[in-house]
């Protein structure tokens, strides 16, 4: 530690921390226009300058390390001259144009000037008078604005990892832009709006929304993934008007992706259910809660009555609150008698938990998103985690950025491909091949502690199923030469430090429970804990989900019944999923809810499945009640009613309740506190559980496709997620919808060109299964012989294609695809 | 696109720093030596070959001055008529330029064969007047002088 005095106080300061920074971490403050702490100190605007007693000059705070007994002064009169020239030529430029400017009230610029300003400058220049740059989506540039400061280049191209934006022009003419001046395209991360310290950059969805001083600002957790980032809402009479991260707030410290940013407006839909809807004939009609409820209990009763409760069953929602999931299972244990509960995650982080159980003896091994930090090599498995987990992806580039060796698996090219020391180009699917490879070049370089590992349970059967996979076997199969696997293997398990990290979603196709079991033989074979595996929760409460119970119990039914078996259920009870869009075999599916007899829907908003009930009850969304997530690190978080419930609109744990009562049991929970407790006791109690003893086991899992590409069926399709986009909730978001409104399949140039296939041309892809109508995007991002395609747009129905298997390497269908612009 | 020499040449400077941003503006100079001038394409190409973001490549190109954003001839002349040179007698020698070879400063001649830039002091002033045929260097330069030299660049 070094001591030094600033403003006459004696602090203490690690070595090479700047004197700005040193200041901050003890509450001394000095005003910066160009700082940020996520990026390298830079040094353009020279407002943080300081006396430092003895210096000949003045030094500028951001740039400058303490020393021990350095006497600094941040606020002297020479210091305060100083930044008021600063300013004075700041405003040289810039306009005066703060009446209509969106950043008034919390400018860093108007604040400063305010505070420094003079009224009287000496000079008299040109104002810059370029027009503003509106034909992006969701951004607008206002280069006028601009004071050159680079925060928004050096955030975009240093910490998100794109470099959308350059400063381009030399002087005055310089502007912020994209390279050639076309329209801003990029991850619409909104990070450069939150960074500006002017009104250069705006958010287009609020542009003249509010004055920031009418704006009450209120936390609340995002909705989207399991990142779990906190959203600074600003709200308006009652209606959400921006979200915004801030510095300090939240596990993720002021990052947001555009998802949280842009995305709340989907509880604004016109989709929303204001009442709840009862189907007479082939419509619906609006009716009471009273109505509905004592329909449905009436219905329910009769159908167990007749049948017992085993033939009703249950989906809870990765999207609804801990409290929500909880109530449902009571609900279904209680109210109705029945342990038939799952969810869309069956296919998803149910696996991982699997995987956990089986691999390690544990219950469950929840992630950390900084645990790329500090790795000697992080290994990404098939998953493009900047688009699923954005700012967990931030942080695969900030330990790659501190020197990480950053291997990336992908069939694809990524933002996580594009900064990795080495890519395997890997064949969409064939993960477990892969890491079965990599298994085998440690083991036959004796590259593992063979004295300890062999006693594990499963030693011998994994080394005699490695037998088949030799470089040469696995490059055929995988498409990785031989050379870069044992590369890779060889790297991985001399890393000291070393981290496999892969999402598992029911959105995903590339993989399974396989590909997570192999994982953890890799790290088991290299004597790893099992933190080192890293597999991140999909949705923003998919582990309070699973927490709260929503799991098959032995001897009941899981989706695979639930959905994809006719008549193994008379009744159902959706909430908060839209299964028909959001999982595999659609078709299977709406087979399945059409062979019940009785299907009640609880969504915020109409579903295609929601169409197929014979009863819709509008729930409240995540902004208008309370209740808590948990994120994919199992951290809990609470979510607070923040704006007024939509229409007759109520909190799905309210609604279970009601209805619970209803039919006769009383499911407790008052109020939402003594819920809220209740929930929390149980959680607690399941965590003691789960601490329990590693038991290590090898699952040696062979690679087995499944749908095979042949002369007919030409083309492997990989469904997957795209980054504007989160499960279907977001796909109502109108801000959103600007960057992407529609479906679309992703194909190879030289694929394309063989069908005479531009971009935007409409295409005919067909599976074994059935057929769809998808708009091309011609990209070399996908191999050849490989189409990919997001599954969120209800309008796409890509699932009509897909087929279902749990327990595999991968789900990928073999399609086929005809060129249909003209006909 | 570069052919594979230029490639292995940028591969030999990208090896010669740890990060690859430092070997910009080195491969920003072979692509203007290989194109002439940096195209969008060209430094499209530049920023693919070195792993960078474009708008970096862009933004550091449209700072230095020394990098030509349009199309130039097979030539370029660099002729300094800042203060040394203009005292003896670059304006006139512009006017020569003009009227001889249909030369404008920042433009190109007819035939493509010419482009003339006027640059600011080259640091040749004890022996001005001076100017640049691509990287040749020339000084106490008269009209006879220059048509001599220009016939040497067809
Ligand atoms: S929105 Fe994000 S990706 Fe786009 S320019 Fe801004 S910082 Fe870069
Ligand atoms: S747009 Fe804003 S953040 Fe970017 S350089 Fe200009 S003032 Fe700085
Ligand atoms: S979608 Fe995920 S990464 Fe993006 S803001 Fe929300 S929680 Fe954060
Ligand atoms: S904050 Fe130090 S120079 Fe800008
Ligand atoms: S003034 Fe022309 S070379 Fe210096």
């Amino acid at each position: 530690m070094i001591e030094l005095t600033i403003d006459g106080k004696k602090i203490a300061a690690e070595k090479g921390t700047t004197i700005l920074e040193a200041a901050r971490q003890n509450g001394i403050k000095i005003p910066n226009l160009c700082f940020d702490k996520r990026l390298k100190p830079y040094g353009g605007c020279r407002m943080c300058v300081v006396e430092i007693e003895g210096g000949r000059k003045l030094a500028s705070a951001c740039g400058h390390p303490v020393k021990a007994g350095m006497v600094i002064h941040t606020n002297s009169p020479k210091v305060r001259r100083v930044r008021q020239s600063v300013l004075e030529f700041l405003l040289v430029h810039h306009p005066l144009d703060c009446p209509e400017c969106d950043k008034a009230g919390e400018c860093a610029l108007q604040d400063l000037v305010f505070e420094y300003g003079k009224p009287e400058t000496r000079f008299a220049g040109e104002k810059k008078h370029a027009p503003p740059d509106v034909r992006g989506p969701l951004i607008e540039l206002i280069s006028n604005r601009c004071i050159l400061c680079g925060k928004c280049v050096r955030i975009c191209a240093q910490h998100q990892g794109r470099g959308a934006l350059g400063i381009i022009g030399r002087g005055f003419p310089s502007v912020v832009q994209p390279a050639f001046g076309e329209i801003l395209e990029c991850d619409y991360c909104g990070q450069c709006i939150d960074i500006c310290p002017t009104g250069a950059l705006i958010s287009k969805p609020y542009k003249y929304k509010a004055r920031p001083w009418f704006l009450e600002e209120k936390e609340n957790i995002c909705p989207f993934c399991g990142v779990g980032c906190t959203l600074t809402l600003g709200i308006r009479e009652g209606k959400i008007l921006r979200a915004r991260g801030k510095e300090g707030v939240g596990i993720t410290d002021g990052n947001l992706c555009g998802r949280g940013r842009f995305g709340f407006d989907n509880i604004y839909t016109e989709k929303r259910l204001k009442t709840p809807l009862i189907k007479q004939g082939d419509e619906f009609r609006q009716a009471s809660w009273e109505e509905a409820l004592t329909y449905i209990s009436k219905v329910l009763q009769a159908i167990r009555k007749a049948n017992g409760p085993d033939v009703i069953g249950a989906i809870g929602s990765p999207r609804c609150t801990a409290e929500d999931n909880y109530m449902l299972r009571k609900f279904m244990e209680s109210a109705v008698g029945s342990k038939n509960i799952d969810s869309s995650e069956a296919l998803g982080y149910a696996n991982a938990l699997k995987t956990y159980n089986l691999s390690f003896g544990i219950k469950n091994n929840p992630a950390a998103l900084t645990s790329p930090l500090g790795k000697d090599v992080v290994f990404v498995l098939e998953s493009d985690l900047s688009i699923t987990h954005p700012v967990f992806g931030l942080n695969i580039l900030q330990a790659k950025r501190e020197g990480s060796h950053l291997i990336v698996a992908d069939y694809r090219k990524t933002k996580l491909t594009k900064h990795s020391d080495a890519w395997l180009n890997l064949k969409p699917g064939t993960l477990v091949a892969l890491l079965n490879g990599i298994m085998k070049v440690i083991v036959d370089r004796g590259l593992f502690n063979r004295e300890n590992i062999s006693k594990i349970e499963g030693f011998s059967s994994l080394e005699k199923m490695l037998n088949e996979y030799t470089p040469d076997k696995v490059s055929g199969i995988a498409g990785v030469s031989g050379e870069a696997l044992i590369e890779a293997a060889e790297t991985f398990a001399k890393a000291p430090k070393r981290l496999l990290t892969m999402s598992l979603s029911a959105s995903e196709n590339t993989k399974g429970l396989s590909s997570a079991l192999s994982a953890a033989n890799l790290l088991i074979l290299l004597g790893e804990e099992p933190s080192s595996l890293q597999i991140l929760a999909e949705y923003c409460n998919t582990s309070g989900m699973l927490e709260a119970g929503i799991m098959p119990l032995e001897d009941a039914k899981g989706v695979m019944d639930m959905l994809y078996n006719p008549g193994s259920l008379r009744a159902l009870y959706i909430m908060g999923e839209d299964p028909i869009v959001n999982m595999p075999n659609t078709r299977r599916i709406i087979e399945t809810l059409k062979s019940l007899e009785f299907l009640v829907v609880q969504d915020i908003a109409m579903t295609e499945t929601a169409a197929l009930a014979n009863v819709i009850l509008p729930a409240s969304s995540w902004a208008e009640k309370n209740g808590s997530f948990l994120n994919s690190e199992g951290r809990r978080q609470e979510i607070y009613k923040v704006v007024d419930a939509t229409g007759e609109s109520m909190p799905d744990w309210q609604i279970l309740r009601n209805l619970g009562l209803m039919i006769g049991s009383n499911l407790g929970a008052k109020s939402f506190e003594d819920l809220s407790k209740e929930v929390k006791n149980y959680l607690s109690q399941k965590s003691e559980e789960t601490k329990k003893d590693i038991k290590l086991t090898f699952h040696p899992t062979h690679y087995r496709p499944e749908e095979i590409s042949d002369k007919e069926f030409t083309y492997t399709m990989v469904t997957r997620d795209v980054l504007q986009h989160s499960g279907i909730m977001s796909t109502r978001s109108e801000a959103l919808r600007l960057v992407q409104a529609e479906p679309f399949l992703e194909i190879n140039e030289k694929d394309a060109e063989r069908h005479g296939i531009s971009d935007g041309y409409h295409i005919k892809i067909t599976s074994r299964r059935g057929s769809v109508y998808l708009k091309a995007k011609v990209t070399d991002a996908v191999p050849e012989g490989v189409v990919s395609t997001p599954v969120h747009f209800s309008s796409g129905m890509i699932n009509e294609l897909t087929h279902i298997s749990p327990n595999t390497c991968s789900r990928l269908d073999a399609v086929k695809i005809e060129n249909v612009q003209n006909i | 696109m570069f052919n594979e020499t230029v490639l292995k040449e940028i591969d030999e400077i990208k090896g010669r720093y740890p990060d690859f941003r430092s070997a910009l503006l080195p491969a920003l100079y072979v692509a203007q030596r290989e194109f002439g001038w940096l195209s969008h394409e060209a430094m499209s190409y530049v920023a693919r070959t070195l792993n960078l973001p474009e708008a970096m490549v862009r933004g550091t190109a449209s700072f230095y001055s020394m990098f030509k954003h349009k199309e130039a001839g097979r030539h370029l002349i660099q002729l300094c008529t800042n203060v040394s040179c203009m005292i003896l007698g670059a304006e006139r020698l512009v006017d020569f330029l003009r009227t001889k070879y249909g030369m404008e400063p920042d433009n190109t001649t007819q035939d493509g064969r010419f482009s003339l830039v006027i640059m600011e002091c080259i640091g040749a002033c004890g022996t001005a007047p001076a100017m640049l045929v691509n990287t040749d260097f020339y000084d106490n330069l008269t009209e006879g002088k220059i048509e001599e030299i220009l016939d040497k660049y067809k």
